[in-house]
Formats: C-alpha cells, structure tokens, sequence
C-alpha cells in the first residue's frame, strides 16, 4: 500500500470553551477521493484548518507524506501541495476573474505582472471546469456559482497533490457538478487524493471511494470503503441516534387557542406565500436545509428585515412590526440567534448586561434610572433559574462556554417575559449535557404558556423537541407535519417533504 | 417542575468573592493610571520650580478643566465605536454664536450660553443624522463636517474675533477655590458625575454602550440603534461647546482659534484612561485622570525647563507607550488564560 | 459579451462624472475670470497642484490596505525641515539631501508600519500617536525657526516654468506615474490590494498581511517625505509649518476619488482629479479676492456630496443587480 499523502493522529483543538476536536484520525491516499462528515459543528471545518495551516492542533500529529509536519501558516500547507476550497468566499472582491485563480502563482516577466499570460492559464483553468466566464471580469459582476466554481478553478491552478474540498457544491448546478466530477476522477487517475466535505449524501456514494464521519469532534467511523456502507448506516454514524438525546419523556398534547398566524407572508430576502399558525405554549419546529430560508424568515417577524406582503396575525389581531423594539414591546417576541458572536451576545459585557438588555425599559425608575444593584436583582433569578455556570453576574459573558452563553441568550428573553419566542439552532456548538438540559427547558418555556419556534438544522434534534414540524426549502414552507417524535417514521417523511419540492426534482419530473 | 432539579451537583458559585475581585480589577485600570499621575505630581513638586505656586496651580486646573470636557466629548462617541473629528470646530462656531449673541445682540449672559451650547448640540446631531442615514465610517462624515462648519464660520465672521466679553461670563473662568482650585473644575466635575451616572445608571447609557459593543446584537435584542447614535453625537456637540465656552470665558473673547488644535488632546485623554477605540467601553474617571495626566506634563515639563516644541512630542510618545502597554498586557492575560 | 463604444467605456469609468465636474468648473472659470487661462495663473495653479497630488497618493496607498496615516504631514514637515537644515547647516549637496530624506520618509513610514502590523493596535492610534512624535521632533528641531538659506539651484527650480506648467509639477508625474505601475504590474502591489480586498482571503492564500501593511506605510512614508520636499522647493524655505494642513485634502482627494475606506480600491485617476478640483476651488477663490481658508468649507462639503453620490450609485447598482438576478 502506498504511503498515505496526509495522516492526521489523536488531533485534538481546544478553543477557549470548546473543544472542537477530540482526538480525530483520517487518512488520505494518492489517488482516492475521501468523504468528510458530519453534521454542523461536528469538527469537519476544524480539521480542514488543521491540515490547510489556520490552526495548529492542540494536541495530535499531522503526517504529510509519511513525515510528521507542522504547518505554522497556510502558506506552510501549500507549500506542501495542498490545495483548498474553504467554506467561505475567499475571493478579492476588486480583482479579476483571472487575479482571483492566479492569485496564489500570478506569472511575472521580469519583475511584472504577466497579464497575457495570466489570462492565457485562467482561460485554461477555467476551461477544464467547462466554464464559460470572460476572465477580465470582476468578481463582484459573477452570480454565487460562478464564485464557488472559480474558487475551485483557483485550487485546481495550484495543481496539488492533496486537494481539500469544503462543500464545493453547496451553491452548484447538477451539471455543473457533473462538470466537476468529472474533473475530480481525471485528478484522481493523476494520483491527486482528494478529501471532499459535503451535506448531500448522494454526491458522496458517486463519487467517494472511502467515507470519515467526524460526530462532537471524534471519528465516529475512519476510512471505511464505501461499499461497506449504506446512507443510512452513514446517518447514523452522524447524528449518532442511538445515544444523542436523552429522552424528554411524555409531553401533553397542546390544545390553547392560535397564538401566531402568517398569511400568504412574503418578504424581500425572496419567501413567497409563507402560511403557517402556532398555538399558545407551542413548540413548533422549523427544519430545512442550510439556505432553505429559516433565519430570514425569523428575521423577517422580528421585524429586522422588511415583509413586502402578506398578513401577520398576533391572538387574532393584525400586526404591524417595522423594528424590532415594536416586536419586543409591543408583541413580546424574542429571537435567538443562532450566530451568538456576530449578533445574538454582546461577548464582551456582563452576564448581567446581556441578560438585562431586553429590561432596561421596564425596571428602568424615573426617567432611564437603571443601577447595577436593580440590574441584578432583575436578572438574577433567570441565571438561577437556568444554572448559567459563572462566578458572578459581572462576569464577562465571553469568558463562559458556549453552552452557558447559550443558556444566557435565552435567559435574556424569558427575562423580557416573551409570549412568542424564535429559537434559532438551540444547540449549535453546544456539549451533550446542555443539550439535553436546553431541550428540556424549551418545554419547561413552553409549558408556561409561551409559543416556542425552534429552528434546527439537527433532524433528530427537531423530531425530539417539537409538537408539529413546519418543513422549508427554497425559501417555501413545503410541508407541516404533526410529529410523533418516532425518529424512523419522521425521517423519510421530512426527507420526502424537501426533496419532492426541490426545483431540481420538480424540472426531472 | 424547575430546572434546578437538573445538575442539581453543582455547588453554587461564590458570587461575593468574585464579584469583589471584579471590582478591584476594575479600580486597578484607573489605579495604574492615578500612580503615575501622582508619581507625576511628585517628580514636579519636588523637581519643578514653582509648580506648587498659586498662580500656576490655578492655571493648571483651569487648563485642565477644559482639556477634561474635550476628552469627555470625543469619550461619548467612542463608546460607539465612532470618532468626531469636529469637535473643534463644533465649539469654534458654538462660540462665535455665543459670542455674537452676548455682544452684538447684546442679550444676558445665560442667554447667550445657552445658544451656544444649542448650537454644538445641533451640530453634533447633524453629525449622528448623517451618519445613521448614510451608514459611512464617522471618520468621514466628521471629517467632512469638521472643515464645513470651520469654513462656515471663518465666512460668516469674517471680521475677526469678538473680545472684551461681558465681566459677568469671563467670571467664571476667575473663581477660585482655596486660592488655587479654578472654579471651572466644579463645571468639570459636575460634567463627570453626570457622564458617569448616565453611563452606570441609566437606560440610554447602556443602550449607546451595547450599541458600540455589538451594534447587530444590541438591535436584534430591541434596542433603538439609531437614536443611541443620534443622541450620543448630540451629547458630544454638547460637551465640544461647553469645552469652548470655558475656554472662552478664559480667554476673554471668542476666538477664531478656538478648537485648533484639539484634536490630539481629545483622543489622548479616552484612550490613555482605557476608553476602547471599538467603543462598548468606557471610564469617566479615566479620561480625567487621562487629561489630568496630559495637562500636569505639559505644564511640568515647560516649568522643568523642557522647551514648549518638546511637549507635544512626548505627548505622542506617551500615547504609544500607553496604547503598546495596555496591549501587552492584553496579550499576556490571554496566553495565562490558555 | 459585447464590445462597448468608447462614449460608454467612459461613461462607465469611476471618474467620468468627476472629469466632467472639473472640465465644468474650468470652463465656467474661464468665462467669468478671463484671467483663469493666463499662464501665470495656470502656473500658480500647478504649483499648488504638485505636492497636493503627492500628499494624496501618500494617503491613497494606506487607504488601499483599509487603514489611515495620520502623519503624513507631520512626516512631510519633518522631512522638510531635516531636508533644509542638511542643506543650510550641513551645507550638504541637493542630491545628497533629497536621499537622505528620502530615507527618513521611509523609515517613519516603517515604524508605523511595524507598530501597527506587530503590535495589533489599530493604526488610527498609532498614527495618531507618531503624529505628534514626528512634529514634535521638527518644532524641537527647528523651535519653530525657518531654514532660510536653500540653494540657488533648489529655488530655480521651484520657481522655473514650462510654458503654463511649473517645472515641479514633473516630480508628482514621475510619482504617481511610478506608483500606477506599481500597483498595476508588481506582485508587491498586487499583494497590496490583495490585502486590501480581503485581508482573510490573502492570508489564505500565502501573502504575509503584515509585511504588506509595513510596505504600504513605508511608499506612504517615503511620498508624504517626497512632498514635503517638493514643497520646500516651491516655497524657497525649509518651513516647518509644512504639512499642517495636509490631512483634509490628503483624504478629500482619493475619496472624491472613488477610494473606499475599507480599503481594497487606489483610484489612480480619481485621485488625480479630486486633486484637481480642490486645487480649482483654491484658485477660484485667489482670482476673486476671498480668503483661501474658506476653501475648507467647500472642500468638506465636496466630501459629503462625494460619498452621498457614491452611497446612491451603489444603492442603484445594487438595486440594478437584484433585478437582473431576479429575471436569470
């Protein structure tokens, strides 16, 4: 057997809070294209960092052609051969078609720019991925396929032995992933080992020779061939079913008047006719596919982003949200975000301030006087409540886990008394125990009367904690199920929902 | 049914404790600084010739009184994250108004202050109205607004400044408590205080300082964004008139120099007492003792016998000293905590 | 795609619009002040110019990686006096002079470079803070004292003139000449924009953010060097007053321009233009006998419009854009 091109050992990194990888293993040989998965958070992007040179790992050992390397830089990682397409756009917006592929090996003749020539080897680049973009144009002018598809064109330019591909097919054609495969089996006759993340199982059994779960940062299976597995052994190796939730036990059916209604709801990030009614102390789940548009319809209620038609009825009465401070005083609706850094927390102030933000109106005396001592005395009860683990409420809420800054987001809600309250990913980048302790208390939340929209991108997730599943896809609701909480029944109803309404089905049809 | 039944092993927190330890810390941030304004104060006492005489202690806190205002109204819009370059022009024109309207229209003296302080208010809201509207970088649109109001006034009083200003303003500049405590200190304490209440105590003070932490957040947890940026902007208005307004009274007449060279002074004081340049934090205390610290140096420094040109230089050297040190310690503290 | 006429390849171009303005404000100035045209007017007019556009690309090049220099003109008035003082006390020869200043531009430039790229702080303190180090250390030079005494060769050509043009006005031609070409053919100026882009994305791709933010500090360095020079030559006296008021045009210009602060963008041609039409406002001023401070006023307002206009353009553009992805 040849030498395997990258082999990563025992790989662990911590951040501060969490550990992302714990002791992680993967091989990857010439001439093979190996599956990366595994669900949201589950240390896939980690590990890719890991071996591109972003992060150094805590503990553990990465072996580039049989020989122990430590990158310090990704500069270092390409060096050695190893190309990547990230997750996130990493184009120059100013530059070029060309300047974008040629960024990393731009030809120079005599001490300049080779422009000719730059735009001769993108033109070819992007020739063998079949793409017909004029390489003089900026890459702001391109829609968001055209990015990705460059963002590969840029990788392959590097002609690497090892290439990392992170979800290179999110925002993709089925031809233009057809275009790409065939492109990734060429590189592979070449000897090139490819290591290929992606969320849509169907990829991965065409075109994958060997499949790596990752599930909380540990293998939950390592270099298995993929005959030796079906798609549903591979769910289970990732959402790891039989031992993820505690079970929550009985829950009574709800049976309160209609709290939340949307009608035929359109708004300007693209929904179209969204209808759905939510009782009062009901746990309504919203599941979907990254994209489906949940947040931006979460968004859209909240009043953050703008409706351009359709009706919201608030206990049967029409409502009206231009902003958000009118949800939260008027309509009493709160949003948990599922981004807890970029616009959920306020990480660099107190617990206490991130609790009290939602309050300072009401306990505020005469005329906006708000002190520490009321502050606290107000928030108080909801860390006890919710056992948010920290020294004091002074606290700088960046220095909890991610678990209890979760525990804080919602705390800060139910503290602003919310009758209707958004739960975006309750548990994203959250350990198992406060997982399980989160689900409990959205019922606890929803037993005291408050109608609780749970987005989640965590199917076992949903099944376990909501009363009935609202279905998204393309920005539509395609499906509302009463849920049994029976996962194997649940699962291939769901799964039907999003892919009999997918615009890709609906033209094969 | 409560959560409490959950984890119910773990022992809870000693929030006393801690807190208390919190709260030192905190002094601490002033503390460093206050030491080496008294370490200051001590070299010149001892070193300075005639740094203890009445005369120039009075000068010196009238100095200071003045700088600290500065500092104050550039320390309102940090805490937004912004900046306001417009500070000094903002008093320049807030003064000739005020000026004009106490000697030419020839209206009382509390009149006269009060329009010009309405004045830098106004300003300062046309600042955060075009800032909120245009959603651009506060550096620009101040810098922008900083020349227009300068030229503004540079056209409508073209006749130069106004002086011999009635007895009953300059007054204020000439109160002195124990023969050596310029009275306008009290203006400046008061000021403090009332900073340092509103951003402690009060609803608005904490939505500006949420407002300037996490901007995104403090919006999707309901707080009026816009209005935090219009009102802090107006408040820093304020406070540059009410800096040009003592230094006026000082000075005697309205000038068309006032706010010059205000710029450097108006960062110093926020940021050497620990004021964040991302905004979400400030400290009231701090950016006194800041222009405490930078107005002792420059009046110690001229008397020690250091040429005047110098002092600006090591003004600039302590800023970086400060700047690089507070950074220093940042990075050791995280690498501990690792 | 289609080739487009040459009419709607300028009209497409960022500077058209301002062109236009400056080709306007020419012509109505030529109306109403015959004297506009006359030779000694244009020469007075280029003079101001050429440090200007110096100053300006000083600015544009830290502006292109997302971050400020507030010194450039306490760099600019400190290289002047030391520029001056090497000629009158050391009695140094021009070319001796200009490269010793030249190096100290630079390395002024490479402090804070180094500072901000190492240390993390953000470059508007440290600019800030180098600001008053730098001018200190011209007053605590110079005390405020003129350098009187500059060579007869220096003060030839300062004043010398080609046709309507003053002779100075070749150094901000060599510059910024210089500078397109940088930016356009050398990797090292790629890398600068690069940077500017998508800093994130740069680092990803094996360029070094932090030797790129020292270069760009460093060319900023040595131009804001570059003009404080120039403008001893045209002023016949090492002034240490020079570069006090750079700072407004310094970023009036490449904003009028088209930059955008967060970097990522050096129009070279925008720049040139928002030179222009500030230096126009001054001249309009002059002709008519109003004090040129009142400049300020109208330069500040030129921004506001200038960033409104921009503001608006990118609405439209965006807006034009969803309405086309909406029928794809």
């Amino acid at each position: 057997m040849s030498t395997p091109a990258i082999k990563i050992e025992h790989a662990t990194k911590r951040f501060p809070g969490v550990l992302a990888l714990d002791d992680a293993h993967l091989e990857l040989r010439p001439g093979e294209i190996h599956a990366l998965l595994g669900e949201n958070g589950a240390g896939k992007s980690t590990l890719i960092k890991i071996i591109t040179g972003v992060h150094e790992p805590t503990e553990g050992t990465v072996y580039v052609d049989g020989q122990p390397t430590v990158f310090k830089s990704p500069h270092d990682a390409m060096g050695a051969g190893i190309g990547a397409v990230h997750q996130e756009r990493n184009l120059i917006p100013r530059f070029s078609v060309a300047e974008n592929i040629m960024l990393e090996a731009t030809p120079t003749r005599a001490g300049q720019v080779d422009y000719p020539e730059m735009r001769r080897q993108a033109q070819h680049w992007l020739a063998e991925l079949d793409l017909d973009i004029d390489p003089d144009l900026p890459v702001h002018r391109l829609s968001v396929a055209q990015m990705q598809l460059l963002e590969i064109a840029r990788a392959l330019s590097l002609e690497s032995k090892i290439l990392l591909l992170d979800e290179p097919t999110a925002s993709i054609t089925d031809h233009e992933v057809q275009v790409l495969f065939t492109f990734l089996r060429k590189l592979k006759e070449k000897g090139v080992a490819i290591l290929f993340v992606s969320h849509k199982l169907e990829e991965v059994f065409e075109i994958c020779d060997r499949v790596t779960v990752l599930r909380d940062g540990r293998n939950a299976c390592a270099s298995v061939p993929i005959e030796e597995l079906n798609r549903d052994r591979v769910v289970a190796h990732m959402v790891g079913r039989e031992n993820a939730l505690s079970d929550l036990g009985h829950r009574a059916e709800v049976d309160a008047p209609v709290k939340l209604e949307l009608k035929d709801v359109s708004t300007v990030a693209g929904h179209k006719d969204i209808n759905f009614t939510a009782r009062k102390g009901e746990v309504l789940g919203f599941y979907g596919l990254v994209g489906a548009g949940r947040s931006e319809l979460a968004r859209a209620l909240i009043g953050a982003d703008k409706m351009s038609g359709g009706q919201v009825l608030i206990d049967g009465v029409e409502a009206k949200i231009p902003n958000v401070q009118t949800a939260l005083r008027k309509y009493r609706m709160g949003y948990v975000s599922e981004d807890r850094k970029g616009d959920g927390l306020i990480l660099a102030h107190s617990v206490a301030e991130n609790i009290g933000v939602t309050i300072w109106h009401k306990i505020a005396r005469l005329g906006g006087f708000v002190s520490d001592a009321m502050q606290r005395a107000a928030v108080g009860s909801y860390v006890d409540r919710l056992e948010v683990k920290t020294p004091s409420l002074r606290q700088r809420l960046g220095n909890l886990s991610g678990g209890n800054q979760q525990k804080v987001s919602v705390a800060k809600w139910l503290a602003a008394q919310t009758e209707i309250l958004i739960i975006d990913e309750p548990t994203v980048g959250v350990d198992i125990r406060t997982k399980g302790y989160l689900h409990k208390l959205i019922w606890e939340v929803a037993d005291t009367g408050v109608t609780v929209l749970v987005i989640s991108s965590d199917m076992p997730e949903i099944v376990a904690v909501a009363d009935r599943l609202i279905v998204m896809n393309e920005m539509a609701v395609v499906a509302d199920l009463p849920n049994t909480r029976n996962y194997d029944e649940m699962s291939p109803r769901i799964m039907d929902a999003i892919v009999t309404s997918s615009s890709d089905y609906k033209e094969s049809a | 049914m409560t959560a409490t039944q959950l984890e119910t092993d773990m022992s809870p927190p000693d929030r006393r404790g801690a807190a208390f330890k919190d709260m030192l810390s905190r002094l601490a941030k002033s503390a460093g600084l206050a030491l080496v304004v008294g370490l200051l104060i001590f070299v010149f006492v001892n070193w300075a010739d005639g740094f203890t005489g009445k005369f120039n202690l009075f000068n010196l806190t009238r100095n200071l009184s003045v700088a600290a205002v500065v500092g104050f109204g550039m320390m309102v819009v940090l805490a937004l994250g912004h900046m306001n370059l417009a500070l000094g022009s903002t008093a320049l024109a807030s003064v000739m108004i005020m000026g004009w309207v106490m000697k030419v229209a020839a209206l009382p003296v509390p009149v006269a202050v009060g329009c010009g302080l309405a004045v830098g208010t106004f300003l300062g809201l046309i600042n955060g109205w075009l800032i909120v509207k245009t959603k651009l970088h506060s550096f620009i649109i101040t810098l922008a607004t900083a020349s227009m109001f300068l030229g503004a006034v540079l056209i409508v009083f073209r006749a130069g400044p106004i002086s011999d200003l009635p007895r009953e303003f300059t007054g204020i500049s000439k109160t002195r408590y124990f023969g050596w405590v310029s009275g306008m200190l009290l203006i400046t304490a008061v000021t403090g205080v009332v900073l340092g209440v509103m951003y402690k105590f009060t609803t608005l003070g904490r939505q500006m300082l949420a407002t300037g932490a996490n901007a995104d957040a403090a919006e999707l947890s309901g707080i009026p964004v816009n209005r935090a940026i219009l009102i802090a902007h107006g408040l820093s208005g304020f406070l540059a008139a009410l800096a040009g307004v003592m230094f006026t009274a000082r000075q005697g007449s309205a000038l068309l120099s006032t706010g010059e060279d205000w710029l450097l002074a108006s960062f110093l004081a926020p940021l050497l007492g620990g004021t964040l340049l991302a905004g979400g934090y400030v400290s009231v205390l701090g950016a006194f003792l800041g222009a405490m610290l930078v107005g002792i140096l420059q009046n110690g420094l001229v008397l020690i016998g250091v040429p005047d040109f110098w002092v600006e230089f090591v003004l600039g050297l302590t800023l970086l000293a400060t700047v690089s040190l507070d950074r220093l310690r940042e990075v050791i503290s995280a690498r501990r905590g690792n | 795609m289609k080739k487009q006429s040459l009419t709607q390849r300028f009209l497409a171009a960022e500077w058209s619009s301002l062109l236009i303005v400056a080709l306007i404000m020419m012509a109505i100035m030529t109306i109403i002040t015959p004297r506009f045209l006359n030779f000694d007017n244009q020469a007075i007019l280029t003079r101001s110019l050429a440090p200007l556009l110096i100053v300006a690309f000083a600015q544009a090049i830290v502006i292109g990686i997302g971050q400020m220099n507030l010194a450039v003109g306490a760099i600019g008035g400190m290289v002047a006096v030391f520029f001056g003082g090497m000629m009158e006390v050391w009695g140094l020869p021009i070319p001796v002079a200009i490269g010793i200043g030249l190096l100290c531009g630079l390395a002024a430039g490479v402090l804070n470079g180094a500072v901000i790229a190492y240390s993390g702080i953000n470059g508007f303190i440290v600019t800030l803070a180098t600001l008053s180090i730098f001018k200190g250390l011209n007053l605590g030079v110079t005390k405020s004292i003129p350098f009187y005494e500059m060579p007869q060769a220096l003060q030839w050509f300062g004043e010398a003139r080609v046709g309507p043009f003053a002779m100075i006005l070749i150094v901000p031609v060599i510059c910024v000449v210089a500078l397109a070409w940088f930016l356009k053919y050398s990797l090292a100026g790629r890398q600068i924009l690069a940077v500017g882009g998508n800093a994130h994305a740069a680092g990803l791709a094996g360029i070094s953010v932090n030797r790129v933010t020292i270069m760009a500090h460093a060319i900023s360095g040595a131009l804001a060097g570059i003009a404080g020079m120039l403008s001893v030559a045209r002023l016949g006296v090492g002034q240490p007053t020079i570069g006090g008021d750079w700072l407004l045009a310094s970023f009036a210009a490449p904003v009028i321009g088209g930059a955008i602060l967060l970097g990522g963008h050096i129009p070279v041609i925008g720049t040139i233009l928002g030179v222009l039409v500030i230096i126009l406002i001054e001249n309009l001023l002059v002709l008519y006998g109003v004090d040129p401070q009142y400049n300020e006023f109208f330069v500040g307002a030129l921004i506001l419009l200038a960033v409104g206009f921009n503001h608006w353009r990118s609405l439209r553009a965006e807006a034009a854009y969803k309405l086309q992805e909406g029928q794809a």
